[in-house]
């Protein structure tokens, strides 16, 4: 015969009683004998397979069987036998995800140095190459400019800077200045150079100020329109930041 | 239904999500039940998040032997844990799913809106007895002077 210890949740399925006796040649065994003697407490010990539930541990003699053997500790009479829930929750929205700042730091700056030299150079054509490649990254989920990253890199230049971020943001933000730039390349391709320029420095400026001061306008825009509830915009800001500021930790 | 929230340790627990924040913060609520159902909280107890990674924001999780303990220290003062208390970070305060799959019966969930660290609404809930969903309990935060101690 063991000695059951019943957490104060399960009581009320153990007739109010702290401990209980119940029987088995392993945990499992006693787990199976006490939910037969009780059988109201089957439920908030075992999920529908079978399987015990996710925040039910088990310590045999102040030991967790997670370091012995498991469910299939053996259990010897006398042997003393505990429940103890871990506690876990958390609010709806899906968690986080490491996303490298450093490689959207380098798009921006990338994407700044282009855009410049076209301008200097009167050189239309790279906006289109620009705003495309930005386009191709979006769709493609990953910063128009990744392989230069990559290349700074490892030559040792840039090291990764990992934030809990959504990436979803990053990459509509990306997908607006490719629509501008693109936007302007059809301007040039009309005539309208001075349009052309107007909406290019547009993006050198979005992406200035993301570069510079931390404010993803993209991002920030993402967020509002998940606020008013757009289909395909879903994701709230890391807690505790702005809509497109850089998370804080 | 109903739990009663002394004021004094309404303000524990909106300070305890306001400092964890923007991460979650949890602990438990001691108490007594009365006249059958009628709990009411006389000790909070704050305990470490031990939710592994980063997504502490997002997440909580009170280890199984600091439950332990708090039940050790409940029992010495003559109480017992009424329920859980955690924080939302930025979140309104409803249970999530994940709040209904890892939820235990009997527990009173008080979970605190925490916006942009500054504590908000709490509400309080129970597991129905079919683990299908959460009732909602009602929580009365009882004024200092009128707390009978």
């Amino acid at each position: 015969m063991n000695l059951v210890r019943i957490p104060t949740p399960l009581r009320p399925y153990t007739e109010g009683k702290k401990e209980v006796e119940a029987s088995g040649a392993t945990v499992m065994a006693v787990l199976e004998d006490l939910s037969l003697r009780y059988p109201s407490v089957r439920s908030h010990l075992f999920n529908g397979n079978g399987g015990l539930r996710p925040y039910v541990n088990i310590f045999v003699n102040d030991l967790d069987i997670r370091g012995l053997a498991g469910e299939a500790t053996v259990m010897t009479d006398g042997d003393r036998l505990m429940i103890v829930p871990s506690i876990a929750g958390g609010s709806d929205a899906e968690a986080l995800r490491p996303v490298d700042h450093a490689a959207l730091r380098t798009n921006q700056a990338v994407i700044i140095g282009l855009l410049l030299a076209a301008f200097v150079a009167d050189a239309p054509a790279l906006v289109a190459v620009v705003g495309a490649l930005m386009l191709l990254g979006s769709v493609r989920g990953r910063p128009a400019f990744a392989a230069i990253y990559r290349l700074l890199r490892s030559m040792g230049r840039l090291r990764p800077e990992l934030l809990q971020d959504n990436p979803e943001p990053h990459r509509f933000a990306q997908l607006l200045g490719g629509v501008v730039l693109s936007l302007g390349a059809l301007a040039f391709a009309l005539g309208a150079a001075s349009l052309g320029w107007g909406l290019t420095a547009v993006v050198v400026a979005l992406a200035g100020i993301n570069l510079f001061a931390g404010v993803c306008v993209g991002c920030a825009l993402y967020y509002w329109l998940a606020r008013v509830h757009v289909p395909g915009f879903s994701k709230s800001p890391p807690p505790g930041s702005v809509p497109g500021r850089r998370p804080t930790i | 239904m109903t739990i009663l929230l002394p004021a004094v340790h309404a303000r524990e627990i909106d300070l305890h999500g306001e400092s964890a924040y923007p991460e979650e913060g949890a602990g438990v609520l001691l108490g007594l039940i009365e006249n059958g159902d009628l709990r009411r909280v006389r000790r909070t107890l704050p305990l470490p998040n031990r939710w592994e990674d980063e997504t502490r924001t997002r997440r909580y999780r009170i280890d199984p032997l600091d439950l332990l303990d708090a039940e050790e220290k409940a029992e010495e003062d003559g109480l017992t844990i009424l329920g859980i208390y955690h924080s939302h970070p930025d979140h309104p305060p409803r249970p999530s799913d994940f709040d209904l799959e890892r939820a235990l019966p009997f527990y009173t969930y008080v979970i605190t809106e925490v916006r942009s660290g500054g504590a908000g609404e709490s509400r309080a809930w129970r597991l129905a007895e079919d683990r299908g969903r959460f009732e909602e309990e009602s929580l009365t935060v009882v004024p200092d002077q009128m707390e009978d101690r």
